[in-house]
């Protein structure tokens, strides 16, 4: 199937909830928003067999966070976004449909702060311990101040 | 009586900081969990302050094995973002360097996993045979590890005559020795009787946990970023994917030692067919605003870079996801289960590359709290004085 | 007598272990390639060993992440007197590509003494086997 043909038909199955770009051969960006996350992830699993997920992206915008969900089937690649507010930032998910997605979904809760909700395990997964609450650090405004560095032998 | 056992972070098994914690009623490990973070060193964020070709020398650095994968699956990216196009034989040159690469990385994890199933002549070889590819690859880039051969819209050194002559010389000396293991691997029945039946993974599980590389292959799922999404070269060259059927440790190894036949097929063939001409182009020093999502398959799975630009010359976001952590998932339910002997041999053939994921692992599952320490030797020797009472499993057979 | 002795085999073979906090791995495969048969450091009597409890040198990698930090005191501890430390690798020297991460404190002297630095990214086998001998020639 060509790329021409799959975007019409998914434009026929998923209707007005996606709006799809096409930039380069195989790569498929489609936006949705927020409540039809789950619900199209569902239909695209069922109907386009979509079943792998590489990876969940966040990146952050100021206002705004946007979340990546990168799918791949053998002929295409289906890069899913969508974009949260930052001062409540809540997103659905998708392990009911694709169980795989349980540590990325931890990953992006602990380096942005995004609120997964119905995750089933949201324990912290790369931070330390003893990293204190509330620092997140990809997001763009947090920076990081090293501490002086101790130098072997004195010198300062 | 259940007992929560932790191992690690520091021991001797594995090269990397782990550490283990499982619940066991008796022998048979009944739950895992996952605490990763030991190795977490903020790269994704490092990336953010520095300008492309700098980022080139950070991200290789992410692993010590797969250094060439994750700088070519990043390199691959800003070319498509900058729209260059690198000259053939640059790009010959790269995926040379990058099928020696995963030769090298099959031989360690070889080695490795005769190591941890108690065959410890089988790792004297592998890792006496993996010498010749670090000697290629040193004679190609200057170094064993983290080649820094690429460049964007390129690779920086070039081979001439002799040099190849002398990739086809040890290319002819390694296919020789590699038959010779395949022939070991089919008289030993204690060895193939031993990784035999451990780790089972269906093929349903591993679609459903999103698994990758060399561990879904081996339960029958051919998913190969070679041949589904074929950058550069890999369209021109003749290879097959390797899959195994039968779900465990057993088709693991046999799906590796496939690949490297295949690989040193491809090095003779690319090595023959290199074209003339230059090896780079010269790239801007800024990339226009976009995205790009690159992927690459690396020696343990397929790796993940999405790269996001906005006109300057630094990154707005360079995301990265190491084949490692998507069979975290899977080896879950691998050790779920599974004997407390099999602990090293299960997680060592996911060919776990924990840098790679950034982290470390703590697999923990509470029942009775109950804590007793054991260190991976004495598993590993529990494992080897139990595997040597137990019957030889005589339908286990090398499928080769 | 006793004494001499002790000092004698300790020189002779030192029994080592291997730490690493957080590196990429390349200096620790080729701590391990030190073993195999082409650059074979056993010939010299060292051994790698499991635990702090029988080594004598400890030989450390990588740029000390958060969450290893106390470990790596712990483990500094468990090792009986007297011992040495061998910083493998600019990372473990003064953090390689990784300073200024914010999960990261930077050299292995940072939170242990050190006795002896190898360069390298990585270093190689050659190397660290140098770098262990001339340490025990200044003992």
């Amino acid at each position: 199937m060509t790329d021409a043909e799959l975007i019409e038909k998914l434009k026929a199955d998923l209707g007005d909830r996606v709006e799809i770009a096409n930039p380069a051969r195989r790569r498929l960006f489609l936006k949705v928003a927020p409540e039809h996350l789950v619900a199209v992830v569902t239909r695209l699993r069922d109907a386009f067999g979509l079943v792998f997920l590489s990876t969940i992206s966040g990146v952050d915008f100021g206002a705004t966070f946007e979340i990546i969900y990168h799918f791949s089937t053998p002929e295409h690649d289906y890069n899913l976004r969508t974009e949260i507010p930052k001062d409540r930032p809540h997103v659905d998910s998708i392990t009911p449909v694709i169980p795989g997605a349980i540590l990325y979904e931890r990953e992006i809760q602990d380096m942005f702060g995004i609120v997964v909700d119905g995750i089933p395990d949201g324990r912290r997964l790369v931070l330390p311990d003893d990293w204190p609450e509330g620092q997140f650090p990809l997001r763009k405004d947090w920076t990081f101040v090293r501490p002086e560095e101790v130098i072997p032998g004195g010198k300062s | 009586m259940s007992f929560q056992i932790p191992i690690g972070p520091q021991h001797p098994a594995l090269k990397e900081p782990i550490s283990l914690r499982m619940t066991v009623e008796g022998e048979v490990i009944t739950g895992a969990d996952i605490r990763l973070g030991y190795n977490h060193r903020g790269i994704e964020k490092l990336a953010e302050e520095r300008n492309w070709t700098q980022i080139i020398y950070l991200v290789e650095r992410i692993c010590g094995i797969c250094s060439h994968s994750h700088a070519t699956c990043y390199v691959q990216g800003v070319e498509k973002l900058m729209e260059l196009v690198p000259p053939r034989r640059g790009m010959y040159i790269r995926y040379l360097v990058a099928e020696l690469e995963r030769v090298h990385s099959h031989l360690l994890w070889l080695g490795v996993a005769g190591h941890e199933a108690g065959f410890d002549s089988f790792f004297m070889y592998t890792w006496r045979d993996r010498e010749i590819v670090m000697d290629l690859l040193e004679m190609i880039s200057g170094n064993r590890v983290h080649y820094a051969i690429n460049t964007i819209g390129g690779v920086r050194r070039d081979i001439d005559e002799g040099q190849k002559a002398k990739i086809l010389e040890g290319v002819a000396i390694l296919k020789k020795r590699s038959e010779y293991y395949f022939h070991i691997g089919a008289s030993e029945p204690s060895f193939v009787g031993r990784i035999a039946g451990v780790g089972m993974l269906s093929k349903e599980q591993a679609i459903a946990l999103c698994a990758v590389g060399p561990t879904a292959r081996a339960s029958g799922w051919d998913r190969d970023v070679r041949k589904e999404d074929p950058y550069a070269v890999y369209d021109e060259l003749d290879f097959e994917v390797a899959t195994a059927d039968s779900c465990d440790v057993l088709g693991r190894v046999v799906v590796r030692v496939k690949e490297l036949l295949e690989s040193y097929k491809m090095i003779e063939q690319m090595v023959k067919g290199l074209p003339d001409g230059d090896i780079v182009v010269k790239a801007p020093r800024k990339a226009k605003a976009g995205e790009v999502v690159s992927r690459y398959e690396a020696p343990r799975g397929e790796n993940i870079h999405y790269i996001k630009a906005n006109g300057t010359d630094k990154p707005e976001r360079l995301k990265v996801r190491a084949p490692t952590l998507g069979n975290y998932p899977a080896t879950l339910v691998m050790l779920n289960k599974g004997f407390i002997a099999d602990i090293p041999l299960i997680f060592a053939a996911i060919d776990p590359c924990i840098c790679c994921a950034e982290r470390a692992v703590t697999l923990v599952s509470a029942r009775s709290g109950e804590e007793s320490v054991v260190t991976m030797g004495d598993l590993r020797r529990q494992a080897l004085a139990r595997s040597k009472n137990a019957p030889v499993k005589g339908n286990a057979v090398w499928p080769f | 007598m006793l004494n001499k002795l002790a000092r004698w085999s300790r020189i002779k073979s030192p029994w080592i272990l291997h730490l690493n906090s957080g590196a990429c791995n390349a200096c620790d495969i080729e701590i391990v390639a030190a073993l195999t048969p082409r650059f074979d450091v056993e010939r010299f009597g060292i051994l790698l060993k499991a635990t702090p409890r029988h080594a004598d040198v400890i030989i450390a990698s990588g740029p000390v992440t958060r969450q290893m930090r106390d470990r790596i005191i712990r483990i500094y501890e468990q090792t009986p007197d007297p011992k040495f430390v061998i910083a493998v690798g600019a990372c473990a020297m003064a953090g390689c590509v990784y300073r200024g991460a914010y999960n990261i404190m930077g050299g292995i002297d940072q939170v242990i003494p050190v006795n002896m630095y190898v360069p390298g990214c990585p270093a190689r086998p050659d190397a660290i086997v140098d770098g262990v001998v001339k340490l025990l020639g200044k003992l």
